[in-house]
């Protein structure tokens, strides 16, 4: 008799698509191929992670259309099975798989638009969190403020791309399509849920610096100094005053003088 | 505050779907619960807190489709850990899983594999059993499979191998009215027969959905894709149910093809009728 575990690795690969000739020696086929019947459960499998991938990344499936869609999912299904529950956190790496993928050489930009869409949904799923006012500074000496270390949205995602991804993203909403010039250059964005809805939108240079190494984890000091390097007449002052007041920071702790590592 | 079992009241529900979300946040349907995929509000967001608002007011049922309570990976620490702090969040009246697999060697097969019914497979799945009862605290509900296959070495008919672990673990089960219906026409199997198999003290709510009828390899196979209204002979097989078990929670699922929410509220209205009047047959025998 075969025990369960031997069994259970024999189905899962047939569900995977490999060849298992050992089907019919734990199946029944009741009047059909044991394969047949199986099939019902590969069909099923494949089609339900090619419509969770669909729905993550609905304007990379509308740029390169839905049979080229499907013809990719099915191969980046066959590269990459689940290995998570949650069908909204499969396909984490589409992107890459993506960049590499030889049908899509030619649509350079796809990757890009494919980690636009990848944000947006870990930003949809992402826990909502009260955001800090600037009170909650007041016992903060001035001295202190260097090895301040933030915690920012927990919904909030950076993305930059030499491609102007926003435009080709909302280009493709129903009501707003339109052409876009790839020749425009590319975008700094910022990813985050505002309310019941996810939102993005550009950044300048050194705004988007500051903020990435503040949700990196970086210090005050340290993301200031990547920030001023870019623009030595940045004003730090106003960039802290616009994150507090945009709702971005929902906690702080302050690094060890030594390490400028958070305590 | 946790709701008893009784206020899930035998009202008739509605497994609540992601594009249906919106319109029943606007307005609040009428039913009896309402019943939501906890993998789909795992991490955050809106969709939980609207979850979260709408719980406030009704009572929620949390329907499993992952814990994979028959694999030999074992149950997934991760998973469950996130299922527990949405139980604990949310307070769900009902919480339930499938007999089924579907996690093997590390990869999730996202479906509800069937298990074969061997002594092994249910000490394998009781024991899980009891390490998710153990985790959250409280009893679950197992839903019977929906079959396309069955194994050659299967030694327990899946009613027994269904009452075994309602006897080992102290689990309920969920009696998925449309899925004995599939599993029946496709392995050959009588569907009353089954139902006489289940043990009436276990049972803790019905499941009721449609299915499709398709041919495979040259023979008519039902598949259980809850893309249409609940067929006819289900809504008997319903009828049969609640003589034999009595009232119990039912919920109208619709996943596939989905329809407005209006259509799905005529299903669970008519599931009402239908057991309103079994209660009348019944000269209210069951009421008391």
């Amino acid at each position: 008799m075969t025990g369960l575990r031997e069994l259970q690795a024999v189905v899962g690969r047939a569900v995977l698509g490999h060849d298992e000739p050992s089907l019919g020696d734990v199946i029944h086929g009741d009047g059909m191929a044991s394969a047949a019947r199986l099939q019902i459960y590969r069909h099923h499998y494949e089609s339900s992670l090619a419509e969770a991938l669909k729905a993550i990344y609905p304007v990379v499936c509308r740029l390169v259309d839905e049979r080229f869609f499907a013809f990719a999912a099915h191969e980046y299904i066959k590269a990459s099975p689940p290995r998570r529950v949650c069908l909204h956190e499969y396909g984490a790496d589409f992107a890459e798989f993506l960049a590499s993928f030889p049908p899509c050489r030619e649509h350079v930009y796809l990757p890009d638009v494919a980690r636009l869409e990848q944000q947006i949904n870990v930003s949809l799923h992402s826990p909502a969190e009260e955001a800090l006012g600037t009170e909650a500074f007041l016992d903060v000496a001035l001295g202190d403020y260097p090895r301040l270390v933030f915690r920012l949205l927990p919904s909030l995602r950076y993305l930059e791309s030499p491609w102007p991804v926003d435009r080709i993203w909302l280009g493709q909403q129903e009501g707003r399509e339109g052409a876009v010039d790839l020749g425009e250059g590319g975008c700094r964005l910022e990813i985050r849920q505002r309310g019941e809805e996810i939102v993005f939108c550009r950044l300048d240079d050194r705004q988007f610096i500051l903020r990435r190494a503040l949700l990196a984890g970086e210090t005050l000091e340290s993301a200031a100094a990547a920030a001023l390097a870019t623009d030595p007449m940045f004003d730090l002052a106003m960039a802290l005053r616009r994150l507090l007041a945009e709702g971005l920071v929902v906690g702080f702790s302050l690094a060890s003088p030594s390490s400028r590592n958070p305590v | 505050m946790t709701i008893p079992v009784t206020e899930a009241s035998c009202k008739a529900g509605i497994g609540l779907r992601g594009p249906h979300l919106a319109a029943v946040v606007a307005s609040p349907p009428a039913v009896g619960f309402l019943e939501a995929h906890p993998e789909n509000y795992m991490g955050g967001g809106p969709a939980l807190s609207a979850l979260e608002r709408l719980r406030r007011d009704r009572p929620l049922s949390l329907h499993g489709v992952g814990l994979s309570l028959g694999g030999t990976d074992g149950i997934d620490a991760v998973h469950l850990s996130r299922l527990a702090a949405l139980v604990e969040r949310l307070e769900p009246v009902l919480v339930s899983e499938h007999l089924s697999w579907s996690i093997v060697e590390g990869v999730y097969l996202n479906d509800l594999l069937p298990l074969p019914y061997t002594e092994e497979a249910l000490d394998v799945t009781a024991r899980h059993i009891d390490q998710v009862q153990a985790r959250l605290g409280r009893s679950i509900l197992v839903e019977n499979p929906s079959s396309y296959l069955r194994y050659r070495h299967s030694t327990i008919e899946e009613p027994a191998f269904l009452a075994e672990l309602a006897r080992r673990t102290g689990c309920g089960l969920l009696c998925d009215i449309n899925n004995i219906h599939v599993s029946g026409r496709n392995l050959g199997f009588d569907a009353l027969a089954y139902l006489a198999g289940l043990p009436a003290a276990a049972i803790g709510e019905f499941h009721l959905a449609g299915h499709s009828v398709n041919q495979v390899d040259g023979q008519e196979i039902l598949i259980d894709d809850h893309g249409s209204a609940v067929a006819e002979p289900v809504w008997a097989l319903y009828r049969a149910a609640l003589t034999r078990f009595g009232p119990r929670p039912t919920l109208v699922e619709w996943d596939s093809r989905l329809p407005d929410l209006s259509v799905l509220l005529s299903e669970a209205a008519k599931a009402d009728a239908v057991m309103a009047a079994n209660l009348t047959e019944a000269g209210n025998d069951w009421a008391a």
